[in-house]
């Protein structure tokens, strides 16, 4: 279908009954093949379009979506329809064109979207989980592509290509698991053997774990340990509608010193990722924003509505996800602070992943974890695995106090990050 | 031209309805349209699928040329599946008490309205409440001839609060989600009481961790009874070898008494009128009598598994189906509420849920009060906040104590697979022995 003359038809009716129009048009094509019992089990194939329609009549903000080109019209009337219901805010005007767009590293021109070259990678997954002796469970190689598109009736018609290549893989040995996965835009950056072999040498070396006692230790958390806490309760807190709503812990913190004094939080949407982006899904052009520098709060992400609305600069901040609204979010979010060639120095205790980081407590930053391939370390060195026990502690108190960052930086999803040590954590044991 | 053993056809074509209200703002209220069509076939060996929008079922052309390209995909595949045979039936869908799409969306929006500024109460900074619709028109056939189809209206709404003092911030959150109406009329007490819980967290204490004896209220044990059991009982990870209680079936793994169910043929949340396979549904016993006796199952579950019901698999929109839990539960015991705060003397009350995770070939699952009291001499004292638990699927079920007599359901939905499906789970206040809390007190 042409989504371009779709586009124009809906903004030239839409802006006859609105002050301003937009679409954003995606078009998807993904493909899939899953493990099973060892070997490939599954080959699937998807594909997508969506259009998602937002409205402006006298500052209030009206918006639908549909997966049918047909359905045009009446995704219009309902994005009107919403738009009615919706509060009047301030509103300053969709953003007009920018000359100087520019783009970012989104895409892989030679990625290829073929159920063959998915299966290709399921097979050096399996190769690399074979060089230890364990049971593959699940995983799999993704591969996708997808067009973004995103119009208004200031002129704006901005579109991107994106494509994704992810694998993962979980492996067993009697009653100790271990999962590993990798995701990039860029075919090449990712390594389906190295993945294989890191999920099953965890499952292979965590076996045995023994018990530890409850109290305070030193924690290394791994990079995904760390992505999955921070990414749950830091990156609400950074979004302005939550500051601005009373619901941010870091609300009326700017200009402070809130983190520890070589941390540094910033987005790049220009840097290679899966969110790079020239332009945020309001349209306003994307540029590096940094919101913690030496552990002091900078800055908040904007959007345009909620900046209209507060008197505030977008950031750039707008994502959009699927075919839903767009609301306020990260591209490329990187954390970094001072590095240690010798994180693993003393006694500590090394977390891999934790199970439940979504339960935390997303405003006061608390949280209680299990803990995944808990290793006990000694001068560097993982001595013995740990069976299970439990990690409890505070977000934002964690990030005041770190004792350092490894230099084993990695990308997990749309967050950058190397390991990081916390000292005297609080660690439950089991009985 | 190889050749498909089975395929089967479901088309999802529906609408769903948002209304977001935060601080009083109506930040967003409307509907958008979806319709998404999954094709498997079972080639040679595995499954080859196919997602795609708007398909017309009715157009055998189509069909055809889909079921064709989903071919080619199977042959790349090397796990040789088989599919049991199963029941087929398709179970009446619960009147509507009110249909939500009689009621516009101004009356919606003001309903929703009244339940978010319930909420506001002294000491409450925020507030926020979300109603969401869901209106499904599901048709499946497959190639033996079976066709199906029904429509699936969902409403409910949640609200949350955030209390503040002094830079502390606390939560208080309250949801009910209903298949069998329209669900915001009178639901004011649930945005009052989302903002009491949460300025009465203001003065709670941080949880002490470690072992001790806990009693759990329906919710919580619901989602305990979900995360403990219901996962690892699940069909494709039982095939898998992802789960403890893969080859346990006639073992005790649970004290006497102690009966876990799924059940999608309940009105509850969770409730399919026929599977994702077009499979008839029915009460599951996962465990009787503290005895492992079924797991829930696919078709091609149970054909490599055995030991187990089969009308357990769910899909998401436009999402291959899998094995998933409906409406779980533990069923009554006899224990009154207050034999169990009598019977725990000292130990902790936990109430609500923010959701849990397990880890089923590990065996290791968490899940998250919203708040507690600490119990002393049998009765509920200081209230704390943050309070996790976490347990071992193979030894949890023998530290359940006592079951009380009064369960209760609790609407949610599960994530497993990048699919969210609404379930229900529930269960009797329960006391536990010896449980894992994960709290930050010294």
């Amino acid at each position: 279908m042409n989504e371009g003359y779709l586009t124009d038809k809906v903004l030239r009716a839409g802006d006859a009954l609105a002050d301003e129009v937009e679409v954003f048009c995606t078009r998807n094509r993904s493909v899939s093949a899953g493990i099973k019992k060892g070997i490939l089990g599954t080959a699937e194939e998807s594909e997508s379009w969506s259009m998602t329609i937002r409205t402006i009549k006298d500052g209030r903000i009206g918006f639908s979506s549909t997966g049918d080109p047909d359905r045009w019209r009446e995704c219009l009337d309902a994005a009107l329809a919403s738009g009615r219901i919706a509060t009047a805010q301030e509103w300053g005007g969709l953003p007009v064109p920018d000359a100087a767009m520019c783009s970012a590293p989104s895409a892989d021109l030679d990625l290829v979207v073929g159920i063959e070259n998915a299966a290709g990678m399921v097979e050096d997954l399996l190769a690399g989980a074979a060089e230890h002796p364990v049971d593959v469970v699940g995983g799999g190689a993704d591969l996708g592509r997808s067009h973004r598109e995103l119009a208004n009736t200031n002129g704006v018609a901005y579109s991107m290509e994106r494509t994704i290549a992810a694998v993962s893989l979980e492996a067993i040995r009697e009653q100790s698991t271990g999962y590993e996965f990798d995701a990039s835009p860029f075919i090449d950056e990712i390594s389906p053997r190295a993945v294989g072999e890191a999920a099953a040498s965890l499952a292979f070396r965590s076996l045995g774990g023994g018990r530890v006692d409850t109290g305070r230790y030193d924690v290394i958390l791994s990079p995904i340990a760390a992505a999955s806490l921070i990414g749950n309760i830091l990156i609400p807190a950074l979004s302005g509608r939550n500051v601005k709503a009373g619901r941010s812990f870091l609300a009326d913190k700017l200009g402070d010193q809130v983190f520890d004094e070589t941390l540094k939080i910033y987005d790049d949407p220009f840097r290679p990722g899966p969110g790079s982006t020239a332009w945020d899904g309001d349209g306003v052009p994307t540029e590096l924003q940094v919101f913690v520098d030496r552990g002091v709060l900078e800055r908040f992400a904007y959007d345009l509505r909620t900046a209209y609305r507060y008197g505030e600069e977008s950031t750039g901040s707008a994502v959009r996800e699927g075919a839903g609204e767009p609301g306020i979010g990260v591209h490329n979010l990187f954390i970094d602070g001072l590095r240690r060639s010798d994180m693993g120095y003393g006694q500590a205790i090394s977390v891999h992943s934790v199970v439940g980081a979504h339960t935390a407590n997303p405003f006061s930053g608390d949280f209680s974890v299990e803990i995944s391939n808990p290793f006990w370390i000694e001068d560097g060195e993982a001595i013995r695995p740990l069976r299970t026990a439990m990690l409890a502690g505070n977000v934002f108190e964690m990030l005041r106090d770190i004792e350092g960052f490894g230099t084993d930086d990695r990308r997990i999803g749309r967050l950058t990050l190397p390991s990081i040590r916390l000292n005297n954590q609080q660690i439950i044991g089991k009985q | 031209m190889t050749e498909a053993r089975y395929y089967d056809i479901r088309c999802v074509r529906g609408e769903a309805t948002l209304i977001d209200i935060d601080n009083g703002v109506v930040e967003s209220a409307g509907t958008s349209f979806f319709d998404r069509t999954v094709v498997r076939v079972l080639g040679p060996k595995g499954w080859g699928i196919l997602t795609r929008d708007h398909v017309d079922i009715d157009s055998k052309r189509q069909i055809g040329a889909l079921v064709e390209a989903a071919t080619r995909l199977a042959v790349a595949t090397h796990d040789l599946v088989d599919l049991a045979d199963a029941p087929r039936d398709l179970l009446p869908v619960p009147p509507l008490a009110e249909d939500p799409r009689e009621i516009d969306l101004e009356e919606k929006t003001r309903l929703l309205a009244g339940i978010e500024s319930a909420a506001r109460i002294p000491e409450v900074a925020n507030t926020r409440a979300r109603y969401t619709e869901g209106i499904d028109q599901v048709r499946f056939l497959d190639s033996g001839g079976n066709e199906f189809s029904y429509e699936a209206v969902r409403s409910g709404f949640s609200v949350l609060a955030i209390a503040s003092r002094n830079g502390v911030m606390q939560m208080g959150s309250e949801r009910d989600h209903i298949t069998t109406g329209f669900n915001l009329r009178d639901k004011q007490d649930l945005g009052r009481k989302a903002g009491e819980v949460a300025v009465s967290l203001l003065d709670a204490k941080l949880a002490k961790g470690g072992a001790m004896r806990a009693v759990l209220d329906p919710e919580l044990a619901g989602v305990f009874t979900h995360e403990a059991v219901g996962h690892a009982s699940e069909g494709d990870l039982v095939r898998e070898g992802a789960s403890v209680l893969a080859g346990k079936i006639g073992e005790r793994i649970g004290r006497e008494g102690l009966v876990i169910v799924d059940d999608p043929s309940l009105h509850e949340f969770g409730f399919i009128p026929v599977d994702a396979e077009g499979v008839g549904v029915r009460r599951t016993e996962i465990i009787r009598d503290g005895i492992l006796t079924s797991f829930l199952h696919n078709r091609e579950t149970l054909a490599a598994v055995g030991d187990g019901v089969p009308g357990h698999a769910r899909a998401e929109h436009g999402a291959p189906p899998i094995v998933r839990m409906s409406n779980t539960f533990i069923e009554n015991g006899d224990a009154t509420y207050d034999e169990i705060m009598a019977e725990c003397k000292d130990g902790i009350l936990l109430i609500g849920s923010r959701g849990g995770q397990v880890d089923p070939g590990r065996g290791v699952f968490q899940f998250n009060a919203e708040y507690g009291y600490l119990i002393e001499g049998g009765e509920a004292t200081d209230m704390v906040r943050d309070v996790s638990l976490s347990g071992e699927i193979l030894s949890t079920l023998h530290d359940i104590a006592l079951i009380g007599d009064d369960r209760r359901m609790s609407p949610g939905y599960c994530g497993k697979g990048g699919q969210t499906v609404p379930v229900s789970d529930g269960a009797p206040h329960l006391l536990l022995e010896g449980a894992t809390i994960g709290g930050r007190g010294e």
